[in-house]
């Protein structure tokens, strides 16, 4: 499936194309961040500001804005400036920006990745079946992508988010057992209904994807032929099928990570994500404050636009090399 | 096939789908938990004024019954009544499809008018200044999340230079432009145009970026075609090729794309509108969703479904106009 | 009697391609008389497509004619150009290469126009036949309203992007007029498509292959055009349609006495065509002279082999037959100082290790040869060793099938670009 000639395109579009380079430093960085945040962090994301002993608020107050924060009694906030400490100031409760890029980076990559795992479990499948038998099989399957494809994959998403509820799994952090993540929250929140959600609502383009690399296989010579020598179906889309039409699918996907991570910011601005560590939760978070805190919202929308750009870049590397034919829903949703 | 025919046959698959939609939207009513009647009245009103809510709502009924139910409510156009308001959801999704409906086109017109440009002299002018900046612009447009864009664009245009609203639709087109046809008063329309830039850029970049990005590609494809070179023979005015020929061969691919995108225009306009308050059924979905307001929910995607496809259907037509080819395949 | 109408000199076209340059066209040298039919035959990759491609000006980035010049006949241009470009004028010649980019635009279509291999890619398939045919009939009907010598001076005539606009408006601000409509459906007739007036309002993919084609005739006459130069007009086409349009271009040119220019890798079409050959390899002719000298009293052994092999000229299975041993590289590295057909001769010499000049040969006053053999006869004793080759140059025993050689897959990877130039810009 991955040929000699495949990797040798590969080679050599990325040689000659600065942008796949420029899209795989970037990526790699944004990965450091996210698979290592409790360790680069330098404050634990969730820890809000406190009060010093004589009365004033930590971090500084530089403004004086409602947080509709109680703290002791007294209305507060603690929006901070960037500062030596706070790298990147801090938001509206006192919590630092920079650490909560960090955390936010693994909750994007993660539902990217799992998200797109899903979509691609569930649309291979469909796809490659309604593809080798064609006919009234695929009629009857390609009404139902029809139908996936006349929802919205937000409006749908927030539909079903309505219908399940957020619901996020605890993953344990393996720097804090190991203990060289002192003070650092002790697991990470997967969100499992957004994660759910978005490969329920875009396995359709794996699945158009994967019928027309079906439709082509199942008339080349050597399925023909192994049908001949009496492989039954399953055996065929299983060794023969399946692996000849992964090249495509594996473009879609590096393209799928990047729109469902804006997917998942657009939920989570929209306050559906069930986790507060996420960049577009951020992004509504400093919304209100943009009057005296710019960066509450820009810090994390930089770091949405990065990772996007990055797997784009790959993407377009990938699909220069291997050109395969495909069409995939642009990110935009978000 | 005959062009009629073709409609026909698209028509009816649209029906179908249309079908599908409904029915998923209705399984996901019915798979949803908790009992609709606490989000009408209090929890802790009585057990006949409840059993009375549920007779009216037909919820004491099988479910099959309410199915059929709800199918010849949706063939008179009735969407039931919102749990929230009780008002009825048709008023509720058509009262608020004009802002969207605005926005959406005002989105689209920005677009088209910028990409195609854009994307002719990006792909005209290859490796020239002019294309990387083309193609660095419709990177960045397509990997931005439309509600940062807006938030970013409120920061800049309307709190640090303050030329731009930061949200609202104090007046309707239709109401602003019928205010100009009767009085020649043009401060509505401005008025109007005056809070919708910043929605319609924000909602308009993605597409923007995705045209230009299409045109380009496609009309380097086109180029490479033997066909351009035969035209070139003839001798006719470059003019004639590049878009006569080159450029029109380009958009026709193009038009089933966005076609297809009309979805993402929708969610995207969803989002936009909750980052400038701006009163469309996006922001009514969120309503309705936050509060578990099914009948309401159900409307509004309904609404959607039923114009992804109609819009589909047409841009079928359209495509099947411009390049008969598809008729007989 | 005879007049001359184009006197190429040193003609080259190169390629400047990721594995380096690729002399294309090297070289190359041909006259045509005024209402001749002159063919070029060679193998795929020989360079027959860029030399044609290079007289209508249709070459692409990343090619491009490197020097040489082409004198073409027309003495109301020579008129037009003496003042602006003395240089370029030489009596009622013009060279084409030296003369301004536009005004060598405005003889396409006019002067110089073009059939090409396959009629269905060569056609828009989103415009109705008619249309694209009207098109080519509007570039004469308004180059003939406007005289040679004004032409091309003033830009402001050109038809401007403001005018394209305003035409989806202004049915009058259309470039094709309706007197070219009629003029395309009369052309339609004239090669035989019956029912024209319907057909001209079909599309591309409702026509046949050689329907198709002969719509393509039709809009090459459109420009009542000097040369017509058909660039392999039958390959793409079912053999009993080859036929039917090699009459219909032999009656066209019988009765309009128009200069062909006949590329093709068929020697069954030369014969039946051709008053003249050229014998093309490696980018340069290396055999070429009247019908007889070519086909009876060739000297070159590539003429040979071409034609060793065909068991009757007039027969349909009249068409190249391979030769052993590879397809010339024309990458400019691997080319080298000799005779470019030597690896594959049969009858090579010491000699030919330098590359041979053009020797007159038996036969006509046209009749010449690019090979040592015109000047000496074969002598085994200084004949180079089997495999000397081998060693300068990898050898594969690559065949190809001409049948399917222009389309380019078969071919080595450097050439591809010949045949298929471009996907840039223009």
């Amino acid at each position: 499936m991955i040929s000699d000639r495949i990797k040798s395109n590969l080679s050599r579009e990325f040689r000659e194309s600065l942008l796949a380079k420029v899209g795989l430093v970037l990526l790699v960085a944004i990965l450091i961040m996210g698979l290592f945040a409790p360790v680069l962090a330098t404050h634990n994301p969730h820890t809000t500001g406190y009060f010093d002993d004589d009365g004033n608020a930590y971090p500084p107050m530089g403004v004086s804005y409602d947080s509709h924060q109680w703290v002791d009694g007294e209305r507060v906030t603690y929006t901070a400036e960037p500062s030596a400490d706070h790298y990147l100031g801090t938001n509206n409760i006192g919590q630092d920006v920079f650490s909560r890029l960090l955390f936010g980076a693994r909750t994007s990559l993660m539902v990217g990745v799992f998200g797109t795992g899903l979509a691609v479990l569930i649309g291979v499948p469909f796809g490659l079946v309604s593809g080798y038998y064609g006919g009234r099989v695929d009629d009857a399957m390609m009404r139902v992508a029809d139908i996936m494809l006349a929802f919205p994959s937000l409006v749908l998403a927030l539909a079903l988010i309505g219908v399940m509820g957020s619901l996020t799994i605890p993953i344990p952090d393996p720097f804090v057992f190991a203990g060289v993540a002192d003070g650092m929250p002790a697991s990470t929140p997967l969100p499992g209904t957004v994660t759910l959600v978005v490969g329920l609502v875009t396995w359709v383009w794996f699945a158009r994807v994967a019928r027309g690399e079906a439709m082509s296989i199942r008339n080349e010579e050597y399925v023909k032929a192994a049908r001949s020598l009496g492989a039954n179906d399953r055996e065929i889309l299983l060794k023969h099928v399946l692996p000849n039409s992964l090249t495509p699918v594996i473009v879609l996907a590096t393209i799928q990570v990047a729109a469902i991570i804006l997917l998942e910011s657009s939920l989570s601005y929209l306050g559906f994500s069930g986790t507060t560590l996420s960049w577009g939760y951020e992004i509504q978070q400093g919304q209100d404050y943009l009057r005296t805190a710019w960066w509450v919202s820009t810090v994390p929308g930089i770091g949405i636009v990065l990772s996007v750009i990055s797997i784009n870049l790959l993407g377009d590397w990938l699909r220069d090399s291997l050109d395969p034919n495909i069409e995939g829903e642009g990110g935009g949703a978000g | 096939m005959s062009f009629g025919k073709f409609l026909l046959k698209r028509s009816l698959q649209g029906l179908v789908v249309i079908w599908g939609v409904v029915t998923v939207l209705f399984g996901l009513r019915a798979i949803t938990p908790g009992d609709p009647v606490n989000l009408i009245v209090d929890p802790a009103v009585d057990q006949a004024t409840r059993d009375r809510i549920r007779e009216e709502l037909g919820l004491d009924q099988p479910i099959y019954v309410q199915y059929v139910d709800y199918l010849q409510d949706l063939l008179v156009g009735d969407l039931g009544y919102s749990y929230q308001s009780s008002r009825p959801v048709t008023t509720m999704v058509l009262e608020r499809v004009p802002a969207t409906l605005e926005l959406a086109v005002a989105a689209t017109v920005i677009a088209l008018v910028i990409a195609i440009p854009l994307g002719v002299i990006s792909g005209t002018r290859r490796n020239e200044p002019a294309d990387y900046g083309a193609t660095s612009f419709s990177l960045v447009g397509i990997s931005t999340p439309n509600f940062w864009l807006g938030i970013m664009l409120i920061l800049l245009l309307a709190v640090q230079i303050d030329i731009f609203p930061t949200g609202r639709r104090p007046v309707a087109f239709h109401d602003a432009l019928w205010t100009f046809l009767t009085t020649f008063y043009v401060g509505d329309l401005l008025t109007w145009l005056h809070h919708i830039i910043l929605p319609a850029v924000t909602l308009g970049t993605y597409f923007t970026a995705l045209i230009t990005r299409l045109t380009r590609s496609g009309m380097l494809d086109e180029y490479g075609k033997p066909y351009v070179t035969a035209t070139e023979a003839k001798g006719i005015p470059g003019v004639l090729i590049r878009y006569k020929h080159v450029l029109r061969n380009t958009m026709i691919p193009i038009i089933t794309v966005l076609g297809l995108q009309f979805g993402t225009l929708l969610g995207g306009a969803v989002v936009t509108e909750t980052v400038f308050s701006w009163p469309g059924l996006g922001l009514r979905l969120i309503d309705g969703i936050n509060n578990l307001d099914w009948p309401l929910i159900q409307g509004i995607i309904i609404f959607i479904g039923i114009s992804y496809v109609v819009i589909n259907i047409a841009v079928d037509a359209i495509y099947a106009k411009l390049n008969p080819r598809v008729i007989d395949e | 009697m005879t007049e001359e109408l184009l006197r190429i000199n040193g003609l080259s076209t190169r390629f400047f391609t990721e594995q380096g340059q690729v002399n294309a066209v090297d070289n190359f040298d041909l006259r045509i008389d005024r209402g001749d039919v002159f063919g070029i035959v060679g193998e795929s990759g020989s360079g027959k497509s860029v030399t044609a491609r290079s007289i209508v000006d249709l070459i692409e980035s990343p090619g491009e004619i490197t020097d040489g010049e082409i004198w073409y006949n027309e003495p109301d241009l020579a008129d037009a150009v003496r003042e602006d470009r003395p240089e370029a004028v030489d009596g009622t010649f013009v060279d084409l290469r030296r003369i301004s980019p536009e005004r060598r635009r405005s003889l396409r279509g006019t002067s110089f126009s073009m059939i090409f291999q396959d009629p269905e890619s060569s056609f828009n398939p989103s415009l109705t036949v008619g249309e694209q045919i009207a098109e080519a009939v509007e570039v004469q009907r308004r180059a003939s309203a406007n005289p040679r010598s004004t032409r091309a001076r003033t830009r402001s005539e050109e038809y401007s992007l403001g005018s394209f606009v305003l035409s989806s408006f202004l049915p009058s601000k259309r470039y094709v007029t309706e007197a070219s409509r009629e003029r395309a459906i009369e052309l339609l007739e004239l090669v035989g498509i019956p029912d024209p007036v319907e057909r001209a309002d079909e599309h591309p993919h409702e026509y046949s292959g050689g329907m198709l084609q002969r719509a393509m005739i039709a809009q090459a006459l459109a420009g009542e055009p000097d040369v017509l130069v058909a660039d392999e007009p039958t390959t793409a086409l079912d053999v009993t349609i080859q036929a039917q349009v090699l009459d219909l271009l032999d009656e066209l040119q019988s009765e309009t006495g128009m200069t062909i220019l006949l590329i093709t890798h068929n020697l069954g079409v030369i014969a039946r065509m051709c008053d003249r050959v050229g014998v093309m390899y490696a980018g340069e002719i290396v055999e070429r002279g009247t019908l007889e000298d070519v086909f009876d009293d060739h000297v070159h052994p590539y003429t040979e082999g071409l034609l060793g092999s065909i068991p009757d000229i007039e027969g349909e299975a009249g068409r190249l037959q391979p030769i052993d041993g590879n397809v010339p590289s024309l990458l400019d590295h691997e080319m080298g100082d000799r005779c470019h057909f030597a690896d594959r001769c049969p009858n090579a010499m010491e000699d030919c290790l330098e590359h041979p000049p053009e020797y007159d040969a038996e036969g006509s006053n046209d009749h010449a040869v690019r090979c040592v053999l015109a000047a000496q006869e074969y002598d085994e004793r200084r004949a180079i060793p089997d495999g000397y080759f081998d060693e300068t140059r990898p050898a594969g025993d690559k065949h190809v099938d001409p049948e399917d050689a222009d389309e380019g897959p078969t071919v080595d990877e450097p050439q591809r670009p010949l045949e298929e130039p471009g996907g840039e810009s223009p």
